[in-house]
């Protein structure tokens, strides 16, 4: 393990009156992939939410050592992470192409359009839907969308909000097998949050058990991973 | 058949400043879901603003478009100072500011010009360019209705192939995921509000130098119904759905009003407002709208 | 906050209380009605300012027309902008009933009410299907409907088409009510005497204090009958609704019947302020409901304060005195004359709009019972810990 690139210490979030997470505190280390497991409502959301500046925090957000906890969410992008919210949060009067560029609004480089191409490499159906609006894909391919429209911004940390939510098996397999291979040839640091626990920690390296707003466990991907009394009482399977 | 070729010739022109303020009203709408009540007013701020500025010895022409420039910052202004603070998804707080910038913009330009009609410099030849019996279609009503396509063909180049033309378009389609490609959600939102006081002024412009027009601070109170009509047949969402609620409206209007003849004159209004209370019931996505229209 | 005064609902102080409060406005209210019946006007500089009681008879008009925008967007939360329709619509159903059908004023009340609250009703229901903004359009779209409604040439034998329509009803005071003598008994009093005028009251006096009188019973009754409906159970599916759609329906609440009965009952309001109205200036003419009175209304709403009865009230005092008094103003040290001679009403309504939404959005009536609450606060019966929270939020 090297660097700490992200580091939240005693963050609390609320939603009006109501506070979601008591201050709690974690880390992503430099090229790692690290997971938020919990139950529903456990305040998973709220966490990266959170790290986007998109709720109401206390505490301190630091990322590449400089503290991030109160910039408004575009200066948080700015600074290289990338956030796919729960529900996808496509463009969905946008077509496919625009959505991409849309990613990769922060960027000035002339690269752009080749990181398009690369993206429809990867996923050649979002070549042939280049004209489609994003809301006439299917849930699978706004989730490939979703995914590519956050790497457009070459980001160096990747949020990630349960990008398995419904959808097919196969397809939760190719998509976490991307996940691998960008984490291993591109160095894109990853925090995932997601529910289901075996995939998540197959392939993460440390993972957070959340639980109503407090994290309960923490530790190596493999050691929780293999701690049947964990899984079973916290994620439920 | 003459007396019919001659009402939509006539409709044309005023269905094309209707246009170009629907659109100033489809340009906040899409971006905010909100109504702006006060663009009438603005569009005929900026109209004087042109009118000043040529009395101030400005050719016509660079009156019009810097008249365009300036009522965009002063909508720019208006939108940072009153509306971005306010939750976009709270209506009420947004439609009451609207309604008040409508009563102070329409009061403040009946104190400084008075309501005394003034002549608006003529932004077109006169004369008629083509005769067709007895129709006449004026040069007035071309280049009125042919710059307003030109505005929109700008306006959607600007929508479609800049980048904060992009911006602009993923503001409306996602905010929150707006904010999450870094783009600055508020000042995407003023320009939006700059870009339809700059198309709303030209519409205002337009509109008063008709010959047979004079200016003064009242003439887009009636114009803002048409208008909203206009971009509710439209869809609110859609600019060209704007341009032809706009010349719909326009036809409505100048065939009721003599082709028939027992219709009297104030029958206008009301059809426009029976269109749109049809419109708004039975198919609020319009011509052209995105159908996810706000529904209970 | 630590209150001067403190009574605790049920108990006898808090009735007396109450009681002497209301003795308290209606003593004033009357007073009012009396030093004001004849005064021509003050003057400040070389302005002179109308004080007479039209402005006040008009400001119930309003009130009762601002009452119903309470009820529809206050406490129903729907944006509806015209209630200048319906205020239009009772003055010219009890216009022409008076004029052309020999009508008693009052009587009209029994038509302009329900037919209100009918055409309100049915203007309420594609508002089941469209909301928010939506609704906001179409009902600006009958406000600006209204004037040229009027004008058509097909109702001219009814409406008196662009002229108006004048009333030709005089309001005379019954032989039992002692104006007169009340009025020369308060010129009797040492000093403050003056305020009252002298010698009896002429006819018109009489008249104007006798319609003062009325239509304050008339709106008071509204009111009171608007009160006890919000703390009903409809009006409280009402208040669900504004706060949260949703949750209201989940929660059994029938949103169409009660959206629909809220807009029937704002527009039978908007209707009686109507009748108020031209019952006040004796001719119903279109523009005094053009669709800048519906804003104007909005004006008296905000105001006044959103969601509460006393808003309605001031509200209607604003709407009715502050453009009468701008116009009023023709010179104002370093203000050039030229402008004090344009619509400086609007302006200031305009200004007042935006400037209490952005930093008093509860209007002033929230403002004053804040400011009240230092003095007196009133605790609900038998618990006394809720109370105190209650009297500290309020
Ligand atoms: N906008 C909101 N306003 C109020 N409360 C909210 C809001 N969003 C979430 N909450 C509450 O915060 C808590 C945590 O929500 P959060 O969305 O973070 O959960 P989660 O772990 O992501 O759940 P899920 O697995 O269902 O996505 C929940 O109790 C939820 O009700
Ligand atoms: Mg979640």
């Amino acid at each position: 393990m090297t660097d700490v690139l992200l580091k939240a210490e005693n963050l609390t979030a609320s939603y009006g009156q109501i506070e979601v997470l008591h201050g709690i505190s974690f880390e992503v280390y430099d090229n790692e992939i690290a997971v938020i497991l919990g139950a529903n409502g456990a305040g998973k959301t709220t966490t990266i939410r959170a790290l986007s500046g998109m709720v109401e925090t206390t505490g301190t957000i630091t990322f590449k050592k400089e503290d991030i906890s109160e910039f408004e969410s575009d200066a948080i992008v700015r600074k290289g992470v990338a956030h796919v919210p729960q529900g996808r949060g496509t463009f969905p009067e946008l077509t496919v192409e625009d959505n991409l560029r849309v990613g990769a609004f922060i960027r000035s480089d002339n690269d752009v359009q080749n990181d398009i191409q690369n993206c429809y490499d990867t996923y050649p159906v979002l070549f042939e839907r280049r004209t489609q609006t994003a809301g006439s894909l299917s849930g699978g391919e706004q989730q490939m969308l979703a995914v590519s429209r956050a790497l457009m911004s070459r980001p160096e940390l990747l949020l990630l909000d349960e990008p398995s939510l419904g959808l097919a098996p196969q397809i939760v397999e190719a998509l976490f097998e991307r996940f691998l291979i960008m984490n291993k040839d591109h160095g894109t640091t990853m925090l995932i949050v997601e529910q289901n626990a075996q995939l998540a920690l197959g392939m993460a390296d440390r993972g957070y058990v959340l639980e109503a707003g407090e994290i309960v466990i923490e530790g190596a991907a493999e050691s929780l991973i293999n701690d049947e009394a964990i899984i079973r009482a916290y994620l439920g399977g | 058949m003459d007396l019919f070729l001659q009402r939509l010739f006539d409709g044309l022109t005023n269905g094309s400043a209707y246009a170009l303020i629907a659109v100033a009203l489809v340009l906040i709408f899409k971006a905010t879901t909100l109504v702006n009540f006060a663009q009438g007013e603005q569009a005929m701020l900026g109209a004087f603003i042109v009118l000043q500025l040529w009395n101030w010895g400005l050719p016509m022409w660079v009156a019009v478009i810097v008249g365009m420039l300036i009522s965009g910052i002063i909508a720019a202004g208006l939108e940072r100072t009153f509306i971005r603070r306010f939750d976009p998804a709270d209506h009420l707080p947004l439609v009451i500011i609207t309604l008040g910038l409508f009563l102070v913009l329409n009061a403040v330009a009946a104190i400084v010009w008075r309501y005394d009609p003034l002549a608006f410099p003529q932004l077109f030849p006169h004369g008629s360019a083509i005769t067709i019996g007895n129709a006449r279609l004026s040069w007035y009503s071309i280049f009125a209705f042919g710059s307003c396509i030109l505005v929109l063909l700008l306006l959607h180049v600007l929508l479609n192939r800049t980048k904060i033309g992009l911006s602009f378009r993923a503001v409306s389609s996602n905010l929150e995921s707006s904010r999450l490609c870094g783009i600055k959600v508020g000042p995407t939102l003023q320009f939006g509000w700059a870009l339809a006081a700059a198309a709303g002024t030209f519409g205002a412009s337009i509109y008063a130098a008709n010959p047979v027009l004079q200016i003064e601070p009242s003439i887009m109170l009636r114009a803002l119904i048409f208008s909203i009509t206009a971009a509710a047949l439209g869809g609110l969402d859609s600019l060209w759905g704007a341009l032809l609620g706009g010349l719909t409206i326009g036809f409505i209007q100048s065939v009721l009003v003599q082709y028939i003849p027992f219709i009297p004159n104030e029958m206008t209004l009301t059809a426009t407002v029976v269109v749109l209370l049809i419109v708004l019931t039975l198919r609020p996505s319009g011509f052209l709208g995105t159908k996810t229209v706000e529904r209970v | 906050m630590a209150s001067r005064f403190t009574f605790t609902k049920g108990t006898p102080q808090y009735r007396n209380y109450r009681i002497g409060v209301w003795a308290l406005i209606i003593a004033i209210f009357l007073l009012i009605g009396f030093a004001f019946v004849d005064v021509g006007s003050i003057s400040i500089g070389s302005n002179k300012y109308n004080l007479s009681l039209i402005r006040l008879n008009k400001a119930i008009a309003y009130g009762v027309a601002i009452l119903g925008l309470q009820v529809v967007i206050g406490y129903t939360g729907q944006i509806a902008l015209g209630q200048s329709f319906f205020f239009g619509m009772g003055a010219y159903i009890s216009a022409w009933l008076v004029a052309d059908h020999s009508w008693p004023f009052l009587l009209t009340l029994l038509i302009v009410v329900p037919s209100c609250f009918l055409v309100g009703m049915l203007c309420g229901l594609p508002a089941l299907r469209i909301k928010g903004l939506y609704l906001a359009l179409l009902t600006f779209g009958l406000a600006a409907l209204f004037p040229t409604l009027i004008k058509l040439d097909s109702l001219y034998d009814y409406t008196g088409g662009a002229n108006g329509k004048l009333t030709g009803y005089k309001f005379k005071a019954p032989s039992w009510l002692p104006l007169d003598e009340i009025a020369q008994g308060l010129q009797t009093i040492p000093l403050l005497g003056s305020f009252f005028g002298d010698g009896p009251l002429s006819s018109r006096e009489e008249s104007r204090l006798w319609k003062y009188i009325l239509f304050a019973i008339v709106a008071g009754i509204c009111f009171w009958l608007i009160s006890n409906l919000i703390k009903s159970r409809p009006g409280r599916a009402m208040r669900a609704i504004r706060d949260n759609e949703t949750s209201a329906a989940v929660s059994g609440i029938n949103l169409a019947a009660t959206k629909t009965i809220s807009f029937g009952i704002a527009s039978a309001l908007g209707g009686i302020g109507g009748t108020i109205y031209v019952a006040e200036v004796g001719i119903a003419s279109p523009d005094d409901f053009s669709s800048l009175v519906a804003i104007y209304l909005i004006v008296g709403l905000v105001v006044g304060g959103v969601g509460t009865l006393e808003g309605a009230v001031i509200g209607g005092l604003v709407y009715a005195l502050i453009p009468d008094w701008a116009s009023s103003t023709q010179s104002i040290a370093f203000v050039p004359e030229r402008w004090l001679q344009g619509p400086t009403g609007s302006l200031i309504l305009g200004i007042l709009l935006i400037v209490l939404t952005l930093f008093m959005p509860g209007g002033i009536a929230t403002a004053i019972n804040k400011a009240k609450g230092r003095f007196v606060s009133i605790k609900a019966a038998n618990s006394d810990k809720n109370s105190e929270s209650v009297a500290q939020n309020s």
